[in-house]
């Protein structure tokens, strides 16, 4: 509005140096504060904490197992107790052990997959969106092909045809599983690559005449990030729910040990019809304990894209301390010190 | 102002719009008595709003005044020989009063002060311009007086008054800061309605203009047939010089001027004794701007609302407004008429935005500017806000901030210590 | 209409896809399947089969993978999806079968999810900053949990511990089939286990999808109009809502490959008689004209389903009515 800009203002500096004055640094260093400082709600924190205890899991599972997860040694069908944590199955295997062991393949596929996927989805959408023209049509038409259809019945089609020792192999399934799961994030990253694309400063670029992959990399995908770090946690959800779908039906290989095999294993011996709740809730609570770990997460980065959906500036804890008429409310704004 | 109103009058009406609220609160509300309602005797002659007014003989009454003024508004008695057109106001002239208002956004110890200690009075029937830059809290100002500010903005103090005068009921007060969620939805359109910036994101997309209307009209109108409705729909869409039938359209199907234009009928819909304008013509280009200004002010003649408009172009203003109020970092720094303004800035800050805008009409100014930029909220300077940008800085407006004080002739007030008589008046500010 | 016709040209686009790379699929796996299948085969069924998974797959015919391809297209058209090994009976009658009973329970409860999660977020989303936010946490767990395991637990809960609902199958073995009370009654009993199951493990996806929508929408301008127009409560959140949906309906295609991946598991869950059902069977006997069946019938059923979404985002968002 003031004809004259910030910039020029300093430079001409017919002004008074004041220590008020410097606005313009102050607010640059709020927003390298804020980009660094995680958003810090309890349920981001709470995600935090849950991915972290998962991830040491997947690390060390397998090692601090007490006993092999196949090994038929014990009594069947045991209730929880001290020596078995979470009771055996009825072939006599210890559950804490598969719960365990079983950490490792589930994660580490389901970060395979969503590291691929993302991959695949950063490649075709940021090309899609930055170049445009037919290159687009061509792209968008096939994620949106591969958005139409069905995951999980073409990865139960696709995977029954590997061979069987592919069937085992945690990175071929990961790469299968991410085959279907890129498609969502690559028109997300489309979108946002078109809207970045007109902003000044890739103009700018190419108008000194930067190199467009120079461009793209040094430009755009920085831009990306945050909307990049969410689309890979909303992959490997995906991935993760897509390996345990697998495994249950018995697609992969049942004799490697992840929460779907386990879950497999009690569907099979009807353990849910024999109340033998403490072999399939386990598995299961870890699986929408990782959903819901990662879900949370989202949560921040979310909020950390949109301001918007940050916990509205008068938390209730402030609104109740001091005296205000209402609850803020649309359309009612709310006046100190009167009464209600 | 002088020259149409009668000194005494305007005497009275000036004392209200400046003074100290206690003593308004007083008188209309009673001693501690923080009704939302209350009826307050008529004084004053019926103030016609549901009739266009009789056109006044020799007088171009009815004819839209580019100049923006019009019978009974001020501008250069050269212009309009003789007239005195509007009733005299008096003491209950006020439609729209704001009394030391002070908005924050947030609780507690790091609240932003938005706006400080703003006193504002819209009388009926004419136009008070609101000037400013961007973030001078022009907007918040006016959406926390009428309770549509968002979070987390919050009314930290002072009092908002609707004087509701209609034809054929008792008039009443409404305090606006005291009254129900319930109280407010009544008065919300019917008496004071809103227009905002950008006209397509303030018609729901998916609605039909029609819907629109009606949807107003439905829920204030209860009587009105669905008939009556469509009708009354088509009037107003014509009124504003577009076509009846574009109210089957949606807002995507209209251009930018004709989008405001469909705002403008609306905010008329309910024949509101206040309308407040906010930037309504910033996101339009210049021709379709001034062709809805026009509008305007031709349809302010006819059905007598008082409109509080809201701009940064102070050039607009000085063309549309009866009284302009200019605004810088929260507070009120300057308020006149608007010739008075135009020719006798008095404020450096006024000064400096009138030199920002190629004036629309007489001669042409150098285009200085402002150096430096508005204060951010947080940090506004203490003492007074504008010091560090102002040219003719004292010591003392480092330590103290100026308060609003009447300056030559009760109508034109200034916030600067250059006008409290210790130093010598620059000789720009003192034409 | 163009902006259907070009939806209309994606899912065919689509069905080509999903068509070609059922023929392509068993042709380029490693390890020949096919060959493994036949040779696993013969002596263990009828030679009849095992001549018509040749006659399906192309063993044996020494014709070119494009002649092939024309003669798969061929059977297509005349409905043969080919014979199912494990129960012997061509593939499109056995899913003429089951098809019907996940419409009917993948349908009507993807319906149910949709609509009470979009009320839902609504009032989360306009009511935000109340209790109520609380729930989001919470929703995210049930957002996470696998449909099938949240089946086996209401199966274990409700229906062995507690006996408030019978528990598998699709109606009771003691009424006949046929279209009579008794029948559509216990149809709709068995039913309600794996349909509730269904509707609470997907609700969270709306609520959430809502409450976010809703919470943006409600920034904008017109929604604060819609409050100082004075309009009553109901039609500002209306206004809000009316637009916060558009999105959400938008998602159906994204959403409903995932509902339908893990609802058939439901239906494995509960032995309901339907295609998931069916894919587990198929599964487990590697019976691969059964399993590229049911998968062509669902990629065929989704894209359906997908149309019907679009036609309504069609009819409540005007600015795309606008463009076609």
């Amino acid at each position: 509005m003031s004809a004259i800009t910030e910039t020029t203002a300093r430079q001409e500096g017919p002004l008074p140096e004041t220590p008020e004055t410097p606005a313009l640094a102050r607010e640059d260093t709020a927003r390298r504060h804020r980009a660094l400082v995680l958003p810090r709600s309890p349920k981001v924190i709470l995600g935090v904490v849950i991915v972290g205890i998962f991830v040491i899991l997947m690390v060390v599972g397998p090692w601090v197992a007490p006993y092999s997860p196949s090994s038929t040694q014990f009594a069947a069908s045991l209730h929880p107790s001290a020596a078995h944590w979470l009771g055996t199955t009825v072939l006599g295997q210890d559950i804490f052990s598969q719960l365990l062991v079983g950490a490792r393949a589930t994660l580490i596929v389901g970060f395979v997959a969503g590291l691929i996927a993302t991959v695949l989805s950063t490649v075709i959408g940021v090309t899609a969106g930055y170049i445009g023209g037919p290159t687009d049509d061509g792209l968008s038409l096939v994620s949106n092909v591969f958005l139409a259809i069905p995951g999980l019945p073409l990865l139960i089609v696709v995977e029954s045809y590997l061979p069987a020792h592919d069937q085992s192999n945690s990175f071929i399934i990961g790469a299968v599983i991410a085959l279907t799961g890129w498609a969502w994030g690559a028109r997300v990253l489309r979108a946002l690559t078109m809207s970045l694309r007109n902003r000044d400063f890739v103009e700018a670029a190419r108008i000194i005449g930067e190199r467009r992959a120079r461009i793209i990399f040094s430009e755009v995908v920085p831009n990306l990030l945050a909307v990049l770090a969410s689309s890979f946690l909303f992959t490997m959800l995906y991935c993760i729910g897509a390996y345990v779908a697998l495994a249950y039906i018995g697609v992969t290989s049942t004799a490697v040990w992840n929460w779907g095999t386990m879950l497999y294993w009690a569907q099979a011996n009807n353990a849910a019809l024999a109340n033998q709740w403490w072999w399939f809730v386990p598995p299961g609570i870890c699986i929408a304990l990782v959903g819901m770990g990662l879900a949370l997460l989202n949560f921040g980065i979310d909020e950390f894209i949109n301001p918007r959906l940050r916990a509205a500036g008068l938390t209730r804890k402030v609104v109740r301390r001091s005296r205000l008429s209402n609850r803020p409310r649309l359309g009612l704004t709310p006046v100190l010190g009167r009464p209600a | 102002m002088t020259g149409v109103w009668d000194d005494d009058v305007v005497e009275a009406a000036d004392v209200r719009a400046s003074s100290a609220p206690a003593g308004i609160t007083e008188t209309q509300d009673g001693p501690g008595m923080p009704a939302a309602l209350e009826t307050v005797p008529e004084t004053a002659p019926e103030t016609a709003l549901e009739t266009v007014p009789e056109p006044v003989p020799g007088g171009p009454a009815l004819a839209v005044s580019s100049r923006g003024r019009d019978k009974g508004a001020v501008v250069t008695p050269s212009e309009r020989p003789g007239e005195a057109l509007l009733p005299a106001p008096s003491e209950d002239d006020a439609v729209f009063e704001i009394c030391d208002l002070s908005i924050d956004y947030g609780l507690g110890p790091g609240a932003l002060h938005a706006v400080r200690h703003a006193d504002l009075m819209l009388r009926r029937g004419r136009v008070l311009g609101l000037a400013g830059e961007s973030g001078s809290g022009k907007s918040t100002l006016v959406y926390g007086a009428t309770r549509l500010l968002r979070q987390p903005g919050v009314v930290s103090g002072g009092s908002v008054r609707l004087y509701s005068r209609r034809r054929g009921e008792e008039g009443r007060v409404v305090d606006l800061l005291a009254a129900s969620e319930r109280e407010l939805r009544r008065i919300r359109w019917s008496e004071i309605s809103v227009v905002l910036q950008s006209a397509l994101n303030a018609l729901n997309p998916v609605s039909t203009i029609e819907s629109e209307f009606d949807d107003v009209l439905k829920a204030h109108r209860r009587e009105m047939s669905r008939k009556t409705r469509r009708e009354r729909a088509a009037e107003l869409l014509t009124m504003v010089g577009i076509n009846a039938d574009r109210l089957r359209d949606h807002p995507h199907e209209l251009s930018g001027g004709q989008r405001q234009r469909v705002m403008i009928a609306l905010a008329l819909a309910l024949e509101p004794q206040v309308v407040i304008m906010d930037e309504p013509t910033t996101a339009l280009d210049v021709v379709t701007q001034r062709e809805i200004i026009e509008e305007l002010i031709g349809l302010r003649d006819r059905l007598g609302f008082a409109m509080l408009f809201i701009t940064h172009d102070l050039s607009l203003l000085i063309e549309l407004a009866d009284e302009i109020a200019v605004m810088y970092a929260g507070r009120i720094v300057e308020r006149a008429g608007a010739s008075t303004l135009y020719r006798s800035p008095r404020h450096p800050y006024t000064h400096g935005l009138l030199n920002s805008f190629p004036p629309m009409h007489g001669e042409t100014r150098r285009m200085t500017g402002i150096p430096g930029s508005p204060p951010d909220l947080a940090a506004v300077p203490a003492g007074c806000a504008f010091r560090p940008r102002c040219l003719y800085a004292m010591e003392r407006c480092g330590t103290e901030a100026p308060a609003l004080v009447p300056l030559d002739g009760e109508e034109h007030e200034a916030a600067c210590f250059l006008h409290s008589g210790d130093v010598a008046v620059p000789g720009e500010l003192a034409r | 209409m163009l902006a259907i016709a070009r939806r209309i040209g994606l899912y065919v686009l689509t069905a080509w896809v999903a068509i070609t790379v059922n023929f392509v699929l068993p042709h380029l796996m490693p390890g020949n399947p096919i060959d493994q299948l036949v040779g696993k085969l013969t002596g263990r069924v009828t030679p009849q089969i095992v001549h018509a998974i040749e006659l399906q797959f192309g063993v044996g015919l020494h014709q070119g993978l494009v002649a092939q391809y024309v003669r798969y297209w061929e059977q297509l058209f005349h409905g043969n999806l080919g014979t199912s090994i494990t129960l012997s009976a061509p593939v499109s009658t056995v899913l003429g079968q089951t098809v019907p009973w996940t419409i009917g329970l993948i349908g009507i409860s993807t319906i149910v999810s949709f609509v009470l999660g979009t009320i839902v977020g609504t009032l989360l989303g306009w009511r935000r900053g109340t209790v109520l936010d609380a729930v989001l946490p919470i929703s995210t767990f049930f957002q996470a949990v696998p449909y099938f395991f949240f089946g086996t637990v209401l199966l274990l809960v409700f229906g062995s511990h507690l006996g408030w609902f019978p528990i598998l199958g699709a109606y009771s073995p003691n009424v006949t089939v046929g279209w009579h009370w008794a029948f559509v009654a216990s149809v709709l009993r068995y039913g309600q286990l794996p349909a509730l199951t269904v509707v609470l493990s997907s609700i969270a996806g709306w609520i959430m999808g809502m409450r976010n929508m809703m919470v943006t929408t409600v920034g904008e301008d017109f929604v604060l109009m819609a409050v100082a127009k004075g309009l009553p409560k109901r039609k500002v959140i209306a206004y809000a809502a009316r637009n916060a949906v558009l999105p959400s309906i938008a998602n159906i295609s994204l959403a409903l490959g995932l509902l339908v991946s893990g609802a058939l598991l439901v239906e494995l869950v509960f032995n309901y008689p339907g295609v998931g059902d069916l894919l587990l069977q198929a599964v487990e006997n590697e019976d691969y004209p059964l399993l590229q069946g049911i998968f062509l019938v669902i990629t065929f059923t989704v894209l359906a389903a997908n149309l019907i979404a679009d036609v309504i985002y069609l009819a409540l968002d005007p600015r795309i009515r606008g463009e076609a």
